[in-house]
């Protein structure tokens, strides 16, 4: 199982790092690659919550699913639980992960923290797309402060 | 008994990362030369040791000892050749720090996709996790003796 996390890391980090050769070639700006890296998460989060929840009950509302998506989806991507989620009740959830998984070996704080977008586009895009195929459309964005944690934005449509 | 300094070198001989802890006494020659000198030294340690064996060796050059301070070698199948300046201390320590660096090392270097295998190590995470581990281990004193 440990092979399995560093095995995907690796190919993470990897996916990263060909998106941005590739647009250096192509002359791509710098956008376009954080797109690219969100919509391929957002079909990979598509695909992951069809698996998961092929024996789960249906959702009784939207409460319910920012719960699954939080404690099961997110504790079985990111191997870890979260540690605050916080709503508005008006469609806007905000989560915080202390030590996100994708980001503890870059740092402890600020070094490297203008990449830090980079490495949180995938999946951003993973949970969108897992909310999407439970019928919730939405828009994810990242931000970080102070690496590794990271807080998860998630505005209903 | 503590532990002195550490350096850490790859293949090719370019030092990535340099720890000092309790130096009381430096070489007189710029860090530069001074890494070149100690990768030098573990070069030809290492070919005349494998020359010179009258047996079949395993693992070849281990360590050395002064009446000061004992000097440990560890390298890696891949890329990376590490050695420590250790304390003299009776027993060998060098059980206790075959594991532990390398674990480090991939957990916070390899892992990082903006270090470079082959650049010098500039990920602060990495520094402050080898500090705290070195400075964790039984035999450290924050003294040398």
């Amino acid at each position: 199982r440990m092979a399995d996390e560093a095995l995907f890391q690796f190919l993470h980090n990897e996916l990263i790092q060909y998106v941005y050769r590739s647009a250096e070639q192509g002359e791509m700006e710098n956008g376009r690659c954080i797109t690219r890296l969100e919509n391929m998460g957002f079909r990979v989060g598509q695909g992951l919550i069809e698996r998961f929840t092929k024996d789960t009950a249906r959702f009784k509302d939207e409460l319910d699913v920012m719960k699954f998506i939080c404690k099961d989806f997110w504790t079985s991507v990111f191997k870890k639980q979260i540690d605050n989620l916080r709503t508005n009740h008006q469609g806007i959830y905000v989560l915080q992960d202390n030590k996100f998984r994708l980001l503890a070996q870059m740092s402890g704080g600020k070094q490297y923290l203008e990449h830090a977008p980079k490495y949180l586009a995938f999946s951003c895009g993973l949970v969108r797309g897992g909310l999407s195929n439970l019928g919730v459309k939405s828009i994810v964005t990242a931000e970080v402060s102070a690496m590794p944690a990271c807080k998860c934005l998630f505005i209903y449509a | 008994m503590t532990v002195h300094n550490l350096y850490l070198f790859d293949r090719n001989g370019a030092c990535l990362h340099y720890s000092e802890w309790n130096r009381k006494k430096q070489a007189g020659i710029s860090k530069d030369e001074e890494y070149k000198l100690m990768y030098g030294m573990l070069f030809s340690i290492r070919s005349f040791v494998n020359k010179m064996s009258p047996l079949d060796m395993k693992d070849g050059f281990l360590t050395f000892q002064t009446s000061k301070y004992k000097l440990h070698y560890y390298e890696t199948p891949s890329q990376i050749k590490r050695s420590f300046c250790i304390l003299f201390r009776r027993e060998s320590c060098l059980v206790t720090l075959h594991c532990p660096v390398t674990p480090i090392y991939v957990e916070y270097v390899v892992k990082n996709p903006l270090c470079s295998m082959s650049e010098a190590i500039q990920s602060d995470l990495f520094c402050s996790k080898l500090d705290s581990f070195v400075r964790g281990l039984p035999f450290f004193s924050a003294r040398a003796g």
